[in-house]
Parts: structure tokens; C-alpha cells; sequence
């Protein structure tokens, strides 16, 4: 009984230094979230007491913005026509361009690595410069409208599109791919027969998501002289014509949430 | 048909999965392969389809060696050995009838298929091939609302429609019930008869080998135990393959 008591001890002395080990680090952790979110607090030079300050300010502007001028919703109608088209011209050019690269890009089907390095480098490229700075870019290029809006929302929805493309590749059932291989088919033939079939469902989802996501993105374009209801937002703001502001907002809100329902049923429809 | 002579294989971390295995099927023959998990029978088959390269050896289908062939010389080979495996590999949103048809595309090269597009004239063959497995009530439903036994059988229907003259099957009933394992049996053993099929499968069922083969091989640790016309193999030979694993 006592030879068996004396390994106990140490398990117990064992123990309790494990459970010490493992409070000082939950401290460590907590001390760690607290240091970062201090330090957010200081660089963004937070100052709640602004907000009471300025109270007086944002009431001024909703005064003015009330009641929404309704008389120029006709005028709303082609920039919200605009917006909506540079997302569909964005989101249809993008899966065009996103598709190829991501079945470069996906580990599971790619011909060759340098091909696998070289679309991945690709679409991560076009995926970390933001929308906003590919439509400064392309309105340099072609000037103001909404075709740049357009380019912006293709060139940076390659990058998106291609990497969940490809993950979409990466994840599928290769069973029915491998089994179509050796009936003796051909690549381009297993590729259309096996592998798109398998994953058409999934990307047609992920390509309404993003259709959604590229409306609200072609709004925000509008600032950089990218077209749509944006340009017509910025340009009401700068001549202080709030009513009108408030009218376009209540237009963006219906063609976001429009959007946003209507992507959401199709996507369940698919599942 | 299929001749298979000192077939060997290592995988990377040094186990010999197959060593010096020797095995020959005639046409209109059934020889089913029992061994332990393990045992290296799956790697057998995939040898035997070059889904595997094997480090010695030759596979011979009609006299032409399959190890010998790389690129398209092996894709066109692979069309006279049809490959079924355990679980059907069906492409689940595509019908069934797609699914059979799909295994005639190596004879096709054509646009419409390298786009997707089935071969007008095989549509017709693969409700043949259907009906030959007793499911042409079914094309067009979606493959993936199958059971199991269903989509056996339609794997196996995909396997005629690529004109095979070797049939491989690796545990084709392993996720069976009973009953729907006896079907796929049976329809197995009418194909190797009726449409002169070098089948070699590969089976965990002892009953079921000794009911259905014309003859038994026994492997063990990647070689050869036995090779015998069904009625010689004893019970204490086929105890002895799965001794072996439990040891």
C-alpha cells in the first residue's frame, strides 16, 4: 500500500504543476487579447465622447435627408440598371477567366505544377488587391463609366471565384473521376463527363453568392468614377442634395436585399 | 485473355505488397481471389489496371502487355479491361443512363464528347446494357437516389458498355446486403458465360467463391497460396489465408 502511495504523490505533485502551466497560460492569453484590443483603441485614436458631441450634427443631416425626394425616382432607374449590370458584366466575366485557372489551381486535377504555382500566384494576386483599387486602376485606363466598374469587378472576382473554384475541385469525390480514367476516356472527356458534372451545383452556388456580393460591391464603386447609383450617391452628397441622397439610399437598399433574397433561393434550389 | 506472370510491387515505405504473383484468366472464366485485409489483393487488381505501377512483372490482355504501354498506347489497352470496385463510382448527378454511356467515351473522340456530350449512337447500347442487368427502368433517373445493389449494377453496365474482354472486381459486393450480393454474383457469372468475359474478382465472401468461381486463388502476404478449380480447394486451405492474418 505504502510502495503504491509514493508514485500517487508524485502524479498528484505532477498534476498540480500541469494545472498551474495551464492557468498562467490562459492568463497569458487573456493579458494578449487585452494588449491587442488597447492598442486597436489607440491607433484608431478612438474618442466615444465625439459621437455625443457630434449628435447635433448627424441630427441636422437626417433633418435635411427627410422626406426622400421622390420626385426623381425616374432618374434612379438607369444608374440602378447600371449597378446592377456592371455586377452581372463582373461576376459573368469573372467565372469565364476564374474557371480555367482554377482547374489549374486545384492540386487534384492540374496538368503540371508550374501550371498549379502559376494560377494559384495568379489568383491570389487578384484576390488580395481590393475591388476599389482595381476600379482607380481601370478608370485611369478607359476612363470614367461603368465599363472600368465592370473590369474591376472581373479582374478581383477571378480571385475569389478562382480560389473557392478550385477548393470545390480539390473536395469532390474522385472515385467516379478515377473510374472514368480507366475505361480508357481522354482527359478533356473525363474533365467534362466526370469532374464538371460532380461540381456544377457547388460553383453555380458560389457564383450567385458572389453575384450578390459583386451589387453590393458595384454600389461602393461608384465613388471612384466607376458608374452606377455610387456616382450618382457621391455627386448628390457634394452638391448637398440630402432628399436625394436619402432616395438613393432607400433604391440601394431594395436592390441589395433584392439581390441578396434572390441569390439565396436560387442557391437552395441548387443544394 | 488475361495472363498475369511475376507481378511484383513495393509501396514507398518498403512493404512488398506483391511478389512474383502469377495468375491467368481464359475467356468465359470466373476466378475469384480471397485473402486477408491486407493480403494485397486490391493491389493486385490495380497493378492489373495500371491505376498502380508495378515495380516487375508483366499483364498481358490478349497478348499485349500492359506494363510495357504509357500515354495513349495504354489508354487504348485499358479499353478491353473494364474495372468495377466496391463502392460504384458513379458520377451521382448525372442519370443512369449517362453513367453507363459515359463508359464507351475512350472508343469516341469526337468534339461533342471532349464538350460533354453523350454519343448519340451508345445511348441506345447503354439501355441494352441496362436492360442486361435488369435496370433499364431506371435511365433516367438521377444516379445518386440508387441503392447500393442498383448502383452496382449499373457500374457493372457501365463496364459492358466499354466492350471490355477482361472484367476486373475488386469486393464488388463488400457493402452488400446478402441478397443483393447473390444478384451481382450471378450476374457476374452469366456475363463471363454468356458474353465470354475473363472476370477475375476479387471477393472477402468465402461462400460465395466456393458458389460462384471456376476457380479459387488463394493470396498470402502478396504471393501466390494457391490457384485450384473451385471443388479442390478445402476449407483448411482458405482457413489458412486468414490464419495468416490474425498471426
Amino acid at each position: 500500500m505504502i510502495g503504491g502511495a509514493v508514485p500517487q504523490q508524485g502524479k498528484l505533485v505532477a498534476g498540480g504543476a500541469s494545472a498551474m502551466l495551464a492557468s498562467a497560460a490562459r492568463l497569458a492569453v487573456l493579458l494578449a487579447v487585452l494588449l491587442i484590443i488597447v492598442q486597436a483603441l489607440i491607433v484608431v485614436q478612438a474618442r466615444p465622447q465625439d459621437l455625443i458631441t457630434g449628435i447635433h450634427g448627424m441630427a441636422d443631416i437626417i433633418r435635411r435627408a427627410t422626406p426622400p425626394d421622390f420626385s426623381h425616382i425616374d432618374d434612379t432607374f438607369w444608374p440602378a440598371l447600371e449597378t446592377i449590370d456592371i455586377a452581372i458584366f463582373g461576376t459573368i466575366a469573372g467565372i469565364i477567366m476564374a474557371l480555367p485557372l482554377a482547374v489549374l489551381a486545384a492540386a487534384n486535377v492540374t496538368p503540371s505544377r508550374p501550371f498549379y504555382y502559376a494560377a494559384r500566384g495568379l489568383i491570389g494576386f487578384t484576390r488580395s488587391v481590393p475591388d476599389l483599387v482595381w476600379a482607380l486602376f481601370f478608370v485611369t485606363a478607359v476612363g470614367l463609366g461603368p465599363f472600368p466598374g465592370g473590369l474591376a469587378l472581373a479582374v478581383h472576382s477571378i480571385g475569389m471565384l478562382g480560389r473557392l473554384f478550385a477548393e470545390t475541385i480539390e473536395h469532390m469525390d474522385m472515385a467516379p473521376i478515377d473510374a472514368l480514367a480507366l475505361t480508357g476516356a481522354r482527359r478533356l472527356q473525363i474533365f467534362t463527363h466526370g469532374v464538371v458534372p460532380s461540381v456544377l451545383p457547388s460553383l453555380l452556388g458560389i457564383s450567385l453568392y458572389r453575384l450578390d456580393e459583386n451589387i453590393r460591391s458595384s454600389l461602393v464603386l461608384g465613388f471612384v468614377g466607376a458608374g452606377g447609383i455610387g456616382f450618382q450617391l457621391l455627386t448628390a452628397m457634394n452638391l448637398f442634395q440630402y432628399r436625394e441622397v436619402s432616395l438613393l439610399l432607400i433604391v440601394t437598399f431594395v436592390i441589395v436585399l433584392g439581390a441578396e433574397r434572390l441569390s439565396a433561393a436560387l442557391r437552395q434550389k441548387l443544394a | 485473355m488475361l495472363e498475369v506472370r511475376g507481378l511484383s510491387h513495393r509501396y514507398p515505405n518498403g512493404t512488398e505488397a506483391l511478389a512474383e504473383f502469377d495468375v491467368s484468366v481464359r475467356a468465359g472464366e470466373l476466378v475469384i481471389v480471397l485473402g486477408g485485409n491486407g493480403s494485397g489483393k486490391t493491389t493486385l487488381l490495380r497493378c492489373i489496371a495500371r491505376a498502380l505501377d508495378p515495380a516487375a512483372g508483366a499483364v498481358r490482355v490478349n497478348g499485349t502487355d500492359l506494363t510495357r504501354l504509357s500515354g495513349e498506347k495504354l489508354r487504348r489497352a485499358r479499353l478491353d479491361l473494364a474495372v468495377i470496385s466496391q463502392h460504384a463510382a458513379l458520377v451521382r448527378r448525372r442519370s443512369v443512363l449517362a453513367n453507363v454511356a459515359t463508359g464507351a467515351l475512350g472508343r469516341h473522340a469526337t468534339l461533342w464528347t471532349a464538350l460533354g456530350g453523350l454519343p448519340a449512337g451508345e445511348l441506345e447500347a447503354a439501355h441494352r446494357h441496362l436492360a442486361e442487368v435488369g435496370l433499364d427502368h431506371l435511365a433516367r433517373q438521377r444516379a445518386g437516389t440508387l441503392s447500393g445493389g442498383q448502383a452496382q449494377r449499373v457500374a457493372i453496365a457501365r463496364a459492358l458498355a466499354q466492350h471490355p474482354r477482361v472484367l476486373l472486381a475488386d469486393e464488388p459486393v463488400a457493402s452488400l446486403d446478402p441478397e443483393a450480393a447473390e444478384d451481382i454474383m450471378r450476374l457476374l457469372r452469366r456475363l463471363a458465360a454468356e458474353e465470354h468475359l475473363a472476370v477475375l474478382c476479387v471477393l472477402h465472401q468465402v461462400e460465395l467463391a466456393y458458389r460462384y468461381a471456376d476457380r479459387v486463388v488463394g493470396i498470402r502476404a502478396g504471393r501466390v497460396a494457391f490457384d485450384l478449380p473451385c471443388a479442390e480447394v478445402s476449407r483448411e486451405a482458405v482457413h489458412r489465408l486468414y490464419l495468416s492474418e490474425a498471426a
